[in-house]
């Protein structure tokens, strides 16, 4: 709503109504600022009282809880890291994600430039097929089955392997990338035949570089969907001597095992999601811009 | 070129297609969760028996996914069109509640739940202080009465950003000129947001109710994290989960996968042709 307001020339504007439009735009500024702090308190809030108990100590949570802690205490994240193996967990979930993720991004590019050229027989079924992917059940039961006999159950290599394919993300960005192509002028590929450069040279050296923010796209929420699975990790990973689960499982489970020790578990809690935090301060541009678009998009 | 392909489509019928055929297969069998157990087709017992007492829970878990499902799509997209409606236009404040509201999406189900649960501890955190100021003790996720509203709240808090972000670009698709014009007729506000805003914003309608019925329907990572089904929040996801993985029935697990996806299509195909069909004669 805007403030100045187009009248009919021959009603001079009065002093009443010039008042009663600064009354209006006053009422307005309150209203957008009480209605903004209740999105920031109600999206915050529950993440800053774990934060913040995280530097508690357990008997000034048992006494007072919500009060801000006296000292910064850090002996509850040193805990949770060695007790939860925070360090080893965080870095099998980065060697998922990003394999993962990467492989995914990469086999959608090698799908989606020839069928968006269409330079191979049966681009549209193969396509129409692919977007069938984005609308599967997550059939978990099956895929258990298949890792078992397929030998990818309970190993790195077998879980990234079923990532790359299990899920939304191959689809997703097979659907994304072929939009992005198509917007590059074809007459680019044809010269570049006639210079006899590579398929894959032409791939790599022209077509990344100008669908960069879609293969980014791509990677970051195939990244996130990896990051963040928990049923995979309880599916498809089993408690062994070599720890292989994800940060998810590992949080989920130290929660299991020490439901009293509020504090610590916080700490575990905090130190989870500060990767996040830390890529997604990197990259709210790029995911907000692409949500955005979604519905434009259909 | 055709070795990229195929590559890519291998990896993806393997891992994508071929799940979620095999699941109807499964479904026939008593495929047993530990390795070494005789597998033999069983024709529809896995269906039938769903029904019996034999195996309970099935209709409680209908009752409970349909309850969860309306109440997170409505619940989802009126706040989600509320807040789109507070963020729309580019000031500062604007953006940092655009990154607060999506943080939830960031960091996923595992730590959103585990801070949630955190929240509703029933003996120190901070909900249990408010009840407390009227004298009122509950066990929140531990309690029959609220575990699924709780549940379905957290799962609207979850999902709420994407939902708003989308209302957002549909509202911000919307010409600044038809507004303007509408002024100069002296259109009120009420008509401005009903005959004009509303009708626009219909394919974002589409988008997210279609997306918070199927993700509703099917997803149950956030309640397997919350509650993994106790306290009356086991919606079918997640009893076909705990048929197989827990009580270590795949057969009748994949059973109940099945019927879920029957009925997810069931919903959202005419819902989609419904509001498809909205679309057209809202726009024209």
């Amino acid at each position: 709503m805007t403030a100045t307001s187009i009248r009919p020339a021959s009603r001079p504007a009065s002093t009443q109504t010039k008042r009663g439009a600064t009354l209006r735009r006053r009422q307005r500024f309150w209203a957008r600022l009480v209605t903004g702090l209740l999105i920031a308190v109600v999206f915050l809030g529950p993440v800053l009282y774990v934060a913040m108990i995280a530097f508690e100590t357990p008997s000034h949570f048992l006494r007072s809880p919500m009060t801000p802690p006296t000292s910064a205490d850090l002996s509850n994240f040193s805990q949770a890291w060695t007790g939860a193996d925070l360090a080893h967990e965080l870095i099998n979930t980065a060697i998922y994600s990003v394999v993962a993720s990467g492989l995914s991004t990469l086999l959608a590019l090698l799908i989606a430039f020839p069928l968006a050229r269409r330079l191979v027989r049966g681009h549209r079924p193969l396509y129409t097929l692919l977007v069938i992917g984005l609308f599967l059940p997550l059939a978990y039961i099956p895929l258990f089955i298949e890792s078992r006999m397929l030998d990818l159950y309970n190993n790195m290599p077998g879980y990234i392997i079923l990532h790359v394919g299990f899920g939304p993300n191959l689809p997703l960005g097979v659907v994304l990338l072929y939009a992005f192509i198509l917007a590059v002028p074809a007459e680019l590929d044809e010269s570049a035949w006639l210079d006899g450069t590579g398929y894959l040279t032409y791939l790599f050296r022209v077509i990344v570089p100008l669908t960069r923010s879609a293969l980014l796209i791509s990677f970051l929420y195939g990244m996130l969907q990896v990051w963040n699975d928990i049923i995979g990790p309880v599916v498809l990973l089993a408690g062994t001597s070599a720890n292989l689960f994800p940060v998810t499982r590992g949080i989920y489970n130290f929660y299991g095992l020490n439901e009293s020790a509020y504090t610590i578990f916080a700490a575990a809690v905090a130190i989870a999601s500060l990767p996040l935090v830390v890529l997604f301060a990197g990259t709210q541009r790029q995911l907000i811009r692409a949500a955005t678009a979604g519905s434009v998009k259909g | 070129m055709w070795s990229g392909i195929l590559l890519g489509l291998a990896v993806y019928t393997l891992f994508g297609l071929v799940p979620a055929v095999a699941n109807t297969v499964v479904s026939f069998t008593n495929y047993a969760l530990y390795p070494g157990a005789p597998v033999n087709f069983t024709g529809w017992s896995n269906y039938t028996s769903m029904f019996t007492s034999e195996r309970p829970g099935f209709m409680q878990a209908l009752v409970a996914t349909v309850v969860f499902v309306s109440a997170v799509t409505i619940a989802q997209n009126v706040l989600a069109l509320s807040v789109a409606h507070r963020l729309v236009g580019d000031s500062r404040w604007n953006g940092l509640l655009r990154v607060l509201v999506f943080l939830p999406i960031v960091l996923g189900v595992t730590i959103v739940g585990l801070v949630w649960i955190l929240f509703f501890e029933p003996g120190q955190g901070p909900a249990a202080s408010m009840w407390g100021l009227f004298g009122a003790k509950s066990a929140f996720f531990g309690s029959d009465t609220l575990a699924m509203p709780l549940v379905i709240g957290v799962q609207v808090w979850q999902n709420i950003g994407f939902s708003a972000l989308v209302f957002l670009g549909g509202l911000n698709a919307i010409s600044p000129e038809i507004y303007q014009a509408a002024e100069i007729d002296g259109v009120t506000r009420w008509r401005r947001l009903s005959r004009i805003t509303f009708p626009l914003l219909a394919p974002a309608v589409t988008v997210n109710v279609l997306l918070a019925v199927v993700g509703s329907f099917t997803t149950y990572n956030l309640i397997y994290v919350l509650t993994a089904g106790q306290h009356g929040t086991m919606t079918l996801g997640m009893l076909s989960f705990t048929a197989a993985f827990t009580d270590s029935d795949l057969g009748y697990g994949a059973a109940l996968g099945t019927v879920l996806f029957l009925m997810t299509l069931l919903v959202a195909l005419p819902l989609m042709m419904f509001l498809r069909r909205r679309e057209v004669r809202l726009l024209t």
